[in-house]
């Protein structure tokens, strides 16, 4: 087993809801104040948060940070299924149980050209990401100096979703100065098509041999298509870009000690196990992850 | 008046263990002690059960493993563990400088398995008891020791014959009298029962016509289970005169009042821990004055005395 960081500053709180704002079709943005996760979260680690004091929906959610100040955190929630439905009712001043922050995160090497890849709710991610690698904010306390350089000279974000009202936070990214790929399955918005094809434009438009960076979030099918996308690519092109996934494996405790959140993860002798997802990820290198 | 006094909150088990505190963590919710060493005091509990340990490595089942249901959650994680070689090299070094009791959870898929791992474990130091899992429904093919009083007494007798430690015999509630298998491992030389281990129970996706179990079948856990836990605990007071140790949907101190005065001598906390790693020593901090609410000067004073 992978040595635990011992880290201190994990925070279990009941934190009070700031604020609630739509983001598009059935998705809102929810602020909650908790100063110690907020200062603390890294870009790609994760919070677990429930309605206090309900038995019903019962365990915790993984949300990854959509944004953060000194003071609140932001995640963005797709109204899905039980815990969802509850939050959609959450008003300033209720309630939330949440713990963080949780995770590995991305590396955030620095890169010319990150290139980001979402589908669906997957992009939640991504904005601090943005914002981090473009030297606009950082994230993770003392992580870094204020006015460090930007990690990156680009950053794009290959967006996928059902349809046009599905995107989240469009204007978000634009303010970021990302540059912006879209796709829909309807052609509504962006081009018709998978996010996929969007990645590949982008692999083939820039032809340096280094300095592109990938990473994915998005649902488990998708995720594995960019996998085999850039596995494929770097094979044909004689390229190395690397590849970081996060996973969005269901969880019930989010920190390490119910064994629900395994994927299977290729070990150093080239066979897999089990690996728990809230612990040793949710973010894994590309080739890493054994798909089904 | 009591509340002017030190409150006792030891615990007996067997001539041998005295747990400091009667909130103790359950087998499989609880990871090790480097996980929650995080986010609590681990040393301050009256005791810890790390995830039931086999004779070998075990992957454990496809996902998905847990689904949750109303007020609680199935699961069938398939006895995910790294072994007993796994255990004594990699997790057994972080308990030790841990203060609670560590009781170690066994199971497997022959008494000759149990005896094995028993020998083993009673030479390594820094273990204070064992609790045998009788009983864990998610392990295909697996024989199941808790469901017929004769295979349960049997097991416990040989491993009895094994070991000095304090053993714990942890039964399932998927039985239909479990009074007579406490019994039976009561006569065998258990020195505790603990009861109970999840309910077989199944969840299903109506719309794609499939169980949302990659296991099909799990075990129900969590606030849905207490009043069969508490039924359990009332049966099973009533049956032995050895500590029962009542484990089933506890997420409050107020479960924790309920599982003594029905007469569980102690307590485990399971699914709670994963919607709050505070917990468990939240509602110890609570445990002397839900006492003195009784005027009761020890936790011994208040166990199996429904009137
Ligand atoms: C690291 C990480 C980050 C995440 N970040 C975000 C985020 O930023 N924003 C966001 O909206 N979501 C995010 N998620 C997903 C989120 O945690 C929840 O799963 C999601 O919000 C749905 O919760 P719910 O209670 O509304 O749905 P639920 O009621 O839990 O249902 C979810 C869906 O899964 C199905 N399901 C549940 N259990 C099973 C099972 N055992 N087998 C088969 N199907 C099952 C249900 O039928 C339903 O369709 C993240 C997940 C992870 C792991
Ligand atoms: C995810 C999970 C894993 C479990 N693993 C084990 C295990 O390995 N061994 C065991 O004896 N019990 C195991 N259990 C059962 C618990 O220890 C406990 O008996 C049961 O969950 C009832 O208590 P609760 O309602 O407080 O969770 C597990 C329970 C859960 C939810
Ligand atoms: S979600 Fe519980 S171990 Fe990962």
């Amino acid at each position: 087993m992978a040595e635990l960081s011992s880290c201190p500053g994990y925070h279990y709180r009941a934190a009070q809801v700031v604020q609630q704002v739509s983001l598009g079709k059935d998705t809102y943005r929810l602020r909650i104040q908790c100063p110690q996760i907020a200062r603390a979260i890294r870009v790609g680690q994760f919070v677990m948060v429930r309605v206090h004091g309900l038995q019903d929906p019962l365990l915790g959610r993984a949300f990854a940070i959509y944004d953060t100040d000194e003071d609140c955190l932001d995640i963005a929630y797709l109204v899905h299924g039980k815990m969802t439905h509850q939050f959609e009712l959450l008003r300033p001043g209720d309630q939330v149980d949440i713990w963080g922050p949780l995770g590995n995160g991305f590396s955030m090497a620095p890169t010319d050209h990150l290139v980001m890849v979402a589908g669906g709710i997957g992009q939640t991610p991504f904005l601090a990401m943005a914002q981090h690698y473009l030297g606009r904010r950082r994230y993770g306390a003392a992580e870094m100096p204020a006015d460090a350089e930007p990690l990156a000279n680009r950053v794009t974000l290959c967006y996928g979703a059902r349809n046009a009202e599905y995107f989240a936070g469009l204007d978000d990214f634009r303010t970021a100065a990302v540059e912006l790929r879209l796709t829909t399955d309807d052609g509504s918005l962006g081009e018709k098509g998978l996010v996929t094809d969007a990645l590949q434009r982008v692999l083939d438009e820039n032809t340096r041999a280094d300095g592109l960076r990938v990473c994915a979030c998005g649902p488990e099918r998708m995720l594995a298509s960019v996998c085999e996308l850039v596995r494929s690519h770097n094979l044909n092109t004689d390229r190395r870009i690397p590849l970081e996934v996060s996973l969005e494996t269901p969880m019930a405790c989010g920190i390490g000690i119910c064994f629900s959140c395994v994927a299977k993860i290729r070990q150093l002798d080239g066979s897999w196990d089990y690996r728990r997802t809230c612990i040793e990820g949710p973010v894994f290198c590309g080739e890493a992850i054994v798909w089904d | 008046m009591a509340g002017d006094h030190e409150i006792d909150l030891r615990v007996q088990i067997g001539s041998s263990l005295t747990l400091p505190n009667p909130i103790l963590v359950a087998s499989g919710t609880f990871g090790y002690a480097q996980e929650m060493s995080r986010w609590v005091d681990v040393g301050r509990l009256g005791g810890m059960i790390p995830k039931t340990i086999t004779p070998f490595h075990r992957p454990g089942n496809s996902p998905w493993r847990t689904v949750e249901t109303a007020a609680g959650m199935l699961n069938a994680i398939g006895l995910d563990n790294d072994g007993i070689d796994g255990f004594l090299t990699q997790h057994l070094p972080h308990f030790l400088p841990l203060a609670c009791p560590l009781i170690v959870s066994i199971a497997g898929a022959s008494p000759d398995d149990y005896v094995q791992m028993t020998r083993r474990l009673s030479c390594e130091p820094g273990i204070s008891a064992l609790e045998l899992n009788l009983s864990c429904p998610n392990v295909a093919g697996g024989v199941d020791f808790g469901i017929e009083p004769n295979t349960g007494s049997r097991l416990v007798e040989q491993v009895r014959a094994a070991t000095q430690l304090p053993l714990m015999a942890k039964l399932t509630p998927n039985v239909s009298n479990i009074a007579d298998i406490a019994r039976a491992a009561e006569d065998a030389g258990a020195d505790g029962i603990s009861v109970i281990n999840t309910l077989l129970a199944m969840a299903v996706d109506w719309r794609k016509r499939k169980p949302m179990l990659g296991n099909v079948l799990g075990g129900l856990s969590g606030p849905a289970i207490k009043p069969v836990a508490l039924r359990c605990v009332y049966q099973v007071a009533k049956a032995v005169s050895i500590p029962v140790i009542g484990i089933g949907g506890i997420a409050s101190i107020d479960d924790v009042m309920e599982f003594l005065v029905t007469g569980a001598s102690a307590v485990q906390i399971g699914t709670a821990n994963f919607l709050d790693p505070t917990l468990s020593l939240r509602i110890l901090d609570d445990l002397p004055n839900a006492l003195r609410y009784l005027g009761a000067r020890s936790v011994a004073e208040v166990v199996g005395t429904l009137q």
